[in-house]
């Protein structure tokens, strides 16, 4: 039935939790991960700087170092639990707005569900930080599941 | 009702009109928009295919960025404004304001290309290792942004008012509602993540506020007959008629040495600025880096020499229409600082075209904004934040602090402007004071003498901020209704004024970076490395960095 699970990760401790249902899952049902980063170009631009996105954008993610290594050990963590349970993995870093990217991700590698991390916010919190587990529901009709991370 | 009215307004002339004008406000309405939409496409257009080398910016486009991210409302209105009220001394900002791309070209593009990082602090950081010495550069970026705005701020405010008239928010003046109108649409925009300094936003704010001015300096000459075809030489002709003030060169031996401190700050304020420097960080090679930058002084030169004839024509416009320009009951400095609209409508032009030369101002603002913005919450998120505070800390967290800068940054402008204590040139030249004194002696030194060390640099940085706050203390705190509300030593404000202090902070920095360095340990031999390679004549491949060069060893770069 899953052949493809997706499990985005952003390094977070919300993400590793959601790794750990991803990867029970795979290994039941014997499906190939897929582990994807995205390198958020809403903190690129206000955290290096838009100039910053321009580099991204001509193939210069190459020469951005920490970005880089912060998304391949956020994806190289998830390939070492998959693989001391047998899974096979497929590591990804693209940049993009974090749901569309997921989703397009998905939709373009023949993904059957999608696990995510989800913070458990509401009121204030939720306004402000907005959820990518829940704008990627809202986008795409791939089966999600979900799991809440309670504070 | 006249008089009401000119109260009510706050500051601007009656000759203004100032009230809502239809088409005028369409016309920004729809510009601001313009900026939306370029924003949002840029963020959604496919990043796919980004791993493989994509298009890169070409020179002529990163000119014009160059342009608008430094082209601000004290280029637009400012600078004429001063001409307009202080003659010759006025030219001291056409003069280092383009001077100071000289430095830039010589001594900084191509080096930082090859250093090659993300913000300002992260080379003085990286350069020196040391937190401390980030730390320093980081406050000093947001501090840059906040006195840098508050020009902009007065600046959209004042031509804001003229297009919208005063919407009278209760409890301020027609000015201050502007102002925090104006100030509130920037920082929602660059708060939900508008991508305004995008370069194909830059390039696009640099063509809006180019054609803006250039179409007003001819239109105007033309309709009054001032010139024809060559405004900024023809002006030339107006100079006999024009006051004495405005003419006569050095008048007194104080304008000479304000004159010489002014520029001179002007000149390395530049070559200190991080919303500025941190192009050349990304352009595709050191060629680039070269070529940008004189295709961003040519982009900057085509409004720089138009400046002072439009300045001429609305001097001898408004002696003609409104009154005297000098001495008791003169141009205010409000008026002043919207000559450049003031000159349009003066000349009965109709109103869409007054408008357009006022978006233009507008254009010119927000674009610099931005750059200043972004720059002041990468200090914070980037530098501090993630490099110091939590070095764990995820893109969600870099997201929410940047965010929180930009409406600090919003929030301490708006209220810094809303009784601003100088023109808009002379408040932005607050700011180059800064950077000449802290940032530039780092980045110069750092890329050109080996032997500067952390020491050295904490050291220097630290004396820059302290003697740049002295004359900001002396003369423009006290303006705010502080410290009695007097300059407290017009002495000092003479000999160490804050529009120029750079002239003597600066050489003090650079002494105390030199001989603190001197007298403490050498930096570590990579780091020395790193810098010879940033200086060294070889030339480097496309997308190398000094730091690729030295850790994939080799032997030493050759040491000119």
């Amino acid at each position: 039935m899953y052949d493809n699970i997706l499990v985005p990760t952003d390094g977070s401790e919300t993400a590793e939790v959601a790794v750990e249902h991803a990867v029970e899952m795979a290994k039941r049902y014997e499906a190939t991960l897929h582990t994807l980063y995205v390198v958020d170009i809403d903190a690129v631009n206000f955290s290096l700087g838009t100039e910053q996105l321009d580099r991204l954008k001509s193939g210069g993610l190459d020469e951005m170092d920490d970005v880089k290594e912060g998304a391949e050990e956020a994806t190289g963590r998830v390939a070492d639990r998959a693989s001391e349970e047998g899974v096979d993995v497929v590591e990804e870093v693209r940049a993009g707005t974090p749901h569309d990217t997921i989703v397009k991700y998905a939709e373009n590698n023949g993904i059957d569900v999608i696990v995510m991390g989800s913070h458990g916010r509401g009121g204030v919190k939720r306004a402000l930080l907005g959820s990518v587990a829940e704008r990627v529901l809202r986008t795409t009709h791939l089966p999600v599941f979900v799991v809440d991370v309670e504070e | 009702m006249s008089l009401a009215y000119v109260l009510q307004s706050g500051l601007l002339p009656e000759g203004l009109n100032v009230s809502f004008k239809p088409l005028p406000g369409v016309l920004v309405a729809a510009m601001l928009l313009l900026f939306l939409v370029i924003g949002y496409v840029f963020k959604i257009s496919d990043t796919e295919g980004m791993w493989v080398a994509g298009r890169s910016i070409g020179n002529i486009e990163n000119g014009m960025a160059i342009g608008a991210n430094w082209m601000s409302a004290a280029s637009y209105l400012g600078m004429a404004a001063l001409i307009a009220t202080s003659g010759i001394y006025g030219l001291a900002f056409v003069v280092g304001w383009t001077a100071n791309f000289f430095l830039i070209l010589i001594f900084l593009a191509a080096q930082l290309r090859r250093f090659g990082k993300y913000t300002a602090p992260d080379f003085v950081g990286d350069r020196f290792n040391s937190d401390t010495a980030r730390a320093l550069a980081a406050i000093t970026t947001f501090l840059i942004g906040f006195v840098y705005s508050i020009g902009q701020a007065r600046g959209m405010g004042l031509v804001g008012l003229y297009i919208f008239g005063d919407i009278g928010i209760p409890g301020l003046t027609g000015y201050q509602s502007m102002v925090v109108l104006m100030m509130t649409i920037t920082v929602a925009y660059l708060a939900l993540s508008g991508m305004l300094g995008a370069t194909k936003n830059m390039a696009v704010q640099f063509t809006i506020l180019i054609v803006a001015f250039l179409a007003g300096v001819f239109v105007v000459g033309w309709v009054n007959g001032y010139s024809t075809l060559l405004p900024q030489i023809q002006y030339g002709a107006l100079i006999n008629d024009l006051s004495a003030e405005f003419a006569e060169p050095f008048g007194n031996f104080d304008g000479f040495y304000i004159w010489i401190a002014t520029a001179f700050s002007l000149i390395v304020g530049t070559a200190g600025l991080p919303h500025v420097l941190v192009r050349f960080y990304t352009v595709e090679n050191e060629r680039t880096a070269r070529w940008s930058t004189v295709w961003g002084l040519f982009f900057i030169c085509l409004l720089y020499w138009s400046a002072p004839a439009f300045a001429a024509f609305g001097t001898d416009l408004y002696a003609e229409n409104i009154g005297p320009v000098y001495g008791e009951g003169g141009m205010a400095t409000e008026a002043a600082d919207v000559i450049v609209v003031l000159a349009a409508q003066l000349s009965n032009l109709p109103t869409w075209f007054v408008g357009l030369v006022a978006a233009g101002g507008i254009a010119a603002a927000i674009a610099t904004t931005a750059g200043l913005f972004i720059a002041g919450s990468s200090a914070i998120s980037h530098d501090i934040y993630t490099n110091i505070v939590n070095p764990d800390a995820t893109q969600r967290e870099q997201i929410i602090v940047g965010r929180l800068s930009v409406v600090a940054l919003g929030a301490l402008t708006t209220l810094a402007a809303l009784d601003p204590a100088a023109p808009i040139a002379a408040l932005v030249s607050y700011a180059f004071s800064l950077a000449g004194s802290v940032l530039f002696p780092m980045f110069f030194l750092g890329l050109w003498w080996e032997n500067a060390n952390r020491q050295g640099a904490i050291a220097g940085m630290v004396s820059g901020l302290v003697l740049w706050s002295v004359p900001m203390i002396n003369e423009v705190v006290p303006t705010y209704g502080l410290l009695g509300g007097e300059t407290l030593s017009p002495a000092l404000a003479t000999w160490m004024p804050a529009i120029g202090s750079a002239l003597i902070v600066t050489p003090v920095v650079f002494i105390v970076t030199i001989a603190v360095s001197y007298a403490t340990p050498e930096p570590p031999k990579e780091t020395k490395r790193i810098v010879r390679q940033c200086h060294s004549p070889k030339r480097m491949k496309r997308q190398q960095t000094a730091e690729d060069i030295v850790t994939d060893g080799g032997e030493d770069p050759a040491d000119d």
